[in-house]
């Protein structure tokens, strides 16, 4: 699902740099529900947003189902994000003036489905996440946790082939943080939705299947590693 | 409609109706409030226009003034030239008139103001001066030796310090003598004070046209023939019909008669309604770009946030620009609202200009090059702070 091969992000200006990654090498397999851990500062959010295409890499590799990201334009980029990835942020981040429903609605409408067709399939995955009740309710009206069920829920709205999420239970309770993890644990499971998400709780690990820790830019732990071929 | 327009509409209208409520009230009086300061202003010169232009009708040479031919002082038989005009068709009625400096005298003070000599009984059908009589009365035909003055002519004995000469304050039954350019000098009894807001008007004084006849040794003294038409504006026309009836002549269109002092007033006007209707315009363009850009800067971690789960940035950037045009629209119709109440309230208690009383007039060119004007500007500032912010990079947007 996810092959990196010699991925580096550098950050700077003029003769102070940055490396925010250092040549990751890295192997992702359909289904899997993989842990990014580490401290802060340690790379593993710029990891994420790399293999979310909203940064691009200094140098190195990035293969997301079968398509070589990095050689995307702008546009293709858009386009391969709305169809292929799905994207869980630490806050939620949905629109406020939006309904729970219209949240999930709008990708799934600039996908080109019908107006009937998106709600029928809002209404089954807020189902899915259990928030069929709250279809007309804005974020402001829900508690943290329900907000990124519906978070999660248009992340999945246009079936995406990799589901990303960046410490989705950050700003949640140990209750809702729960929650959360098993409902994308379920995810993973019945719908053999591959999973990529950070995390810095130590907890967390029994969730995954397996756990990427980041030091320096670097992965200095990854049970699932081997020797990566090379790059044509 | 394309998807992405229907996309972009849904979301410009969630974020319109849900959104925060007070903004959007203010955006728009905002809005309606530069509307009606690029359109106010430029109407009330307007107004102003079109009081000197039918003050100009009306007290002064009506639509048409046929004069004497060339070389000759009066016009010949005016009596029967003012007959044949009337049946002339599209002639509501004419009045032949002698008009010419004399010196007027009161209690040791002098003035010289243009006497105008009337047919008191024509007189109203074409002119207004009688309207303005404030104190005594208007001419009657059968009048001789009395005298009508303006009320800046008569003066004020309060007055201290005149601004144009005057009589010191002449009052209606008190007798002036008039010296009229031939010398030959002769008493009136003032029979009206008139006053038509017009310093023009105010500033001369009437009488009787039987009162000229020794006086110029003419038996039918008159320069000039006015002539009312039945419609305003076409009397280039009614001038060629005119001399197609056989009137020999001169005759000039009130335009021409005041050209020179319509003209200088217009076009000063014209200078100021340029200049007040660029400060406008650039006011409009910058309070509507700042209003709306500071409000797309406020969601530009939204903007990035849409970008991030794979909207198009066309879509985003559509989305404000509705939401500008939606706003512009509000503001647009507050702004007519608010301009037909303060018309109508001014059309109840006009503006007193120094040519009287002043009502805006709106002109239809002028309100929609200012509604285009407030579109184009609510578009540009839809565009380019989203177009700005969609061209950052995500993370960045997403960061605030």
């Amino acid at each position: 699902m996810i092959h990196a091969h010699g991925l580096s992000k550098i950050y700077g200006r003029g003769n102070v740099e940055v490396r925010a990654l250092d040549g990751i090498d890295l192997e992702i397999q359909r289904g899997e529900f993989v842990g990014v851990m580490g401290a802060s500062g340690s790379g593993k959010s710029t990891l994420l947003h790399l293999i979310g295409l909203l940064d691009r890499p200094s140098s190195g590799t990035l293969i997301i189902a079968d398509t070589d990201v990095t050689r995307l334009s702008e546009q293709e980029r858009t386009i391969f994000r709305l169809n292929r990835l799905g994207y869980v942020f630490q806050d939620y981040a949905l629109v406020p003036e939006l309904t729970a429903e219209e949240n999930i609605f709008l990708p799934s409408r600039v996908r080109g489905m019908t107006a009937t067709e998106c709600t029928r399939t809002c209404r089954d995955i807020l189902g899915l996440v259990g928030l069929r009740d709250r279809v007309s309710f804005l974020p402001g009206e829900l508690s943290g946790g329900e907000q990124q069920r519906v978070a999660i829920a248009r992340a999945l709205v246009n079936n995406p082939a990799l589901l990303l999420a960046d410490e989705p239970c950050a700003n949640l309770d140990s209750r809702n943080s729960v929650l959360i993890l098993d409902l994308i644990r379920k995810l993973n499971r019945d719908l053999r939705q591959t999973v990529v998400m950070v995390s810095h709780e130590d907890w967390h690990r029994k969730y995954f299947d397996r756990v990427l820790y980041l030091q320096d830019g670097k992965i200095v732990e990854d049970p699932g590693a081997k020797s990566m071929p090379a790059t044509p | 409609m394309l998807d992405e327009e229907q996309v972009a509409l849904f979301l410009a209208s969630r974020i319109i109706a849900r959104g925060n409520k007070g903004t959007l009230l203010l955006t728009v009086m905002i809005i309606a409030m530069v509307f009606v300061n690029l359109i106010f202003l430029p109407s009330i010169i307007a107004g102003v226009v079109v009081l000197f232009n039918q003050q100009t009708i009306d007290y002064s040479y009506a639509n048409l003034v046929v004069e004497p031919r060339e070389g000759s002082l009066y016009i010949s038989n005016p009596t029967s030239l003012v007959e044949k005009i009337n049946r002339i068709p599209g002639v509501v009625a004419s009045t032949p008139r002698y008009s010419g400096g004399a010196t007027i005298e009161h209690k040791g003070k002098s003035t010289t103001p243009l006497v105008i000599a009337i047919d008191p009984d024509r007189e109203p059908e074409v002119m207004k001066v009688h309207t303005g009589i404030i104190s005594g009365d208007y001419l009657s035909d059968s009048d001789t030796g009395q005298i009508l003055l303006g009320t800046t002519l008569a003066g004020d004995r309060e007055q201290k310090v005149e601004r144009t000469p005057t009589l010191g304050g002449v009052e209606v039954g008190k007798t002036v003598e008039v010296t009229f350019r031939n010398g030959v000098t002769k008493q009136f009894r003032v029979k009206g004070i008139l006053k038509t807001g017009t310093s023009l008007i105010d500033n001369n004084a009437y009488i009787n046209r039987h009162d000229l006849v020794g006086v110029l040794g003419e038996e039918d003294p008159a320069n000039q023939v006015l002539v009312k038409t039945t419609t305003t504006g076409n009397e280039n026309a009614m001038r060629l019909l005119l001399m197609q009836y056989g009137v020999q002549e001169q005759i000039w269109t009130w335009q021409d008669k005041s050209a020179d002092f319509l003209k200088s007033i217009v076009g000063s006007f014209d200078i100021i309604n340029l200049i007040s209707t660029a400060v406008s315009l650039v006011i409009a363009v910058v309070v509507i770009f700042i209003v709306i850009f500071i409000s797309i800067v406020y969601r530009r971690r939204q903007i990035g946030i849409l970008q991030a789960i794979g909207i198009d940035r066309r879509i985003i950037i559509k989305s404000y620009i509705f939401q500008a045009l939606f706003i512009c629209s509000c503001g647009t119709i507050c702004g007519c609202l608010l301009l037909l109440a303060v018309i109508q309230y001014l059309a109840a208690f006009p503006l007193v200009f120094p040519g009287g009383p002043v009502a805006p007039v709106l002109e239809s060119g002028l309100v929609l090059r200012s509604i285009i004007s407030l579109f184009v500007v609510a578009l540009i500032a839809g565009f380019v702070p989203s177009w700005l912010t969609t061209r950052e990079e995500i993370l960045a947007a997403i960061r605030g």
